[in-house]
């Protein structure tokens, strides 16, 4: 198993793991509406499905539901 | 399930973000300032962007959002803001992009607000413009240089009804890589595909025919996603983190939350349902406006007719490319006098004396003397906007009604009026 941080918080499943599977996982079901940063760098939409995750990645969902973002 | 392809049907049919408990058809309007959170956790966690809830209506709003969503889902743009009017979306992407010591290069020819805006406002903030003629592309890429944010343009300018070539004015940025914004009030997205022609940024005043004919005051900030922002002195450490989300981020996180410059969901509301008849009341205000322009041009009071529809317009060609048969509802023509015009508008008796374009309502106004009153003669010559000048913005009356009222107002004029 490893560890890794979704927003800020710990989740531990057997990595590598695909950045696909960890949206599933956290219920990203509109992958237009977020944007998604890995170690502080962002992912482009088209890597989605290459991109995996590992032990000690912190991973970070931003959302921009609607027009624009919550944030 | 089924995706609609008409524009209007499109719009109509836009998902709300979130199922209505009552499964209303229109989304209701959602009055409140603050929302209530479950746990401290997720009040964290919206505050940090990291869950999709509302916190505080000056940020986001479930009725603004939704039309909104209409908005991105006709343009098919990357994000879209609403604000509480154009000049408050032109003033946060300017205030977004510079910052002292950098420059922004747009034509002379621009609405009278804009146009103080660059000559004045953001000067005082150490911002220049440096303004040029956007026909002439050489002159364009001599102005750019490195200090350079962006290119500003009317997709038509008020009121010269200037058409520049935008596909080849986003080439020059582009090449630069500097990114181009365009106010594109005058031709609604159900007949100017922005993003087609390299825009990456479009504002919008939704004021006009968007909000049903003028019900309410708003603007839009449309981000087509295709600027590569890490060309951007200013936003390229955001790109890193958020690729072409950089520009959005920077919009709600830090300029349009701290303006304030929110849109009412009240409006928001109006220009909503505005939304849903645009296609059918533009088309018909086009109409009114392809007829009423060679009508005046065959009165013998009036001097001359400028609408890009007209074949002889200068700007036809460029026009048909962009807008196709749809160059805009709005038209200027000359009298002779200042006290011609005046006489004129004075005895209209269905056509509105107002400051707007684009209402359900024919509208007209003398720019020079009302939006350019506080500018010199000479400033006004050099942005070609004159004593002999009307402004006439077509409504969605029968036609022959306009003529009539036209053709009694003109009675008398021109023998002494």
């Amino acid at each position: 198993m490893g560890i890794f941080q979704v927003n800020g918080k710990n989740q531990e499943i057997e990595t590598p793991v695909s950045l696909v599977e960890v949206m599933k996982i956290n219920n990203v079901t509109q992958p237009e509406m977020v944007s998604i940063q890995v170690n502080g760098e962002f992912v482009s939409r088209d890597d989605f499905g290459t991109v995996q995750i590992n032990q000690g990645d912190e991973v970070d969902f931003l959302y921009f539901m609607g027009g624009g973002s919550r944030c | 399930m089924l995706k609609p392809k008409g524009f209007t049907s499109r719009v109509i049919h836009t998902p709300f973000a979130k199922d209505d408990v009552n499964r209303a058809l229109h989304q209701p309007i959602y009055s409140n300032a603050a929302f209530d959170f479950e746990s401290a956790e997720n009040m964290e966690l919206a505050f940090q962007g990291r869950l999709p809830v509302h916190a505080y209506s000056r940020i986001t709003n479930p009725t603004v959002e939704n039309f909104e969503l209409r908005i991105k889902q006709m343009t098919d743009a990357l994000n879209v803001t609403a604000l509480s009017s154009g000049m408050a979306a032109i003033s946060n992407v300017i205030f977004l992009l510079a910052s002292s010591g950098t420059n922004i290069v747009v034509s002379n020819h621009l609405f009278g607000n804009t146009y103080v805006f660059f000559n004045s406002t953001i000067r005082d903030f150490g911002i220049e413009a440096r303004f040029c003629d956007l026909t002439d592309s050489e002159a364009v890429r001599k102005n750019i240089d490195g200090k350079t944010v962006a290119v500003f343009a009317e997709s038509i300018t008020n009121p010269q009804l200037e058409v520049v070539d935008l596909a080849l004015l986003a080439g020059i940025a582009h090449e630069k890589s500097v990114p181009f914004i365009v106010d594109s009030t005058l031709t609604p997205p159900n007949v100017f595909r922005a993003k087609d022609f390299g825009v990456d940024i479009d504002v919008i005043s939704s004021t006009k025919c968007i909000s049903g004919g003028a019900t309410s005051v708003g603007g839009l900030i449309v981000d087509y996603g295709n600027f590569d922002w890490s060309k951007s002195a200013k936003l390229a450490p955001l790109a890193k983190r958020f690729g072409p989300f950089a520009f959005n981020y920077k919009l709600r996180r830090e300029i349009f939350r701290n303006l304030g410059a929110c849109l009412s969901p009240f409006a928001a509301y109006l220009q909503s349902l505005g939304l849903e008849t645009l296609q059918l009341r533009f088309e018909k205000a086009v109409e009114n406006c392809r007829e009423l322009a060679p009508f005046l041009k065959t009165l013998p009071q009036v001097k001359s007719v400028h609408y890009p529809g007209l074949k002889d317009s200068k700007y036809y060609e460029i026009s048909k490319k962009q807008f196709g048969n749809y160059p805009g509802a709005m038209l200027t023509f000359d009298f002779t006098s200042k006290e011609e015009c005046f006489a004129f508008v004075n005895k209209l008796e269905l056509i509105k004396r107002a400051t707007n374009v684009y209402d359900n309502k024919t509208l007209v106004i003398h720019p020079a003397s009302t939006i350019y009153c506080d500018f010199s003669p000479a400033d006004r010559e050099s942005m070609h906007v004159y004593d002999t000048t009307l402004r006439l913005s077509l409504g969605i009356e029968y036609a022959e009604d306009l003529k009539d009222d036209i053709l009694q107002a003109l009675e008398g004029l021109g023998h002494g009026a």
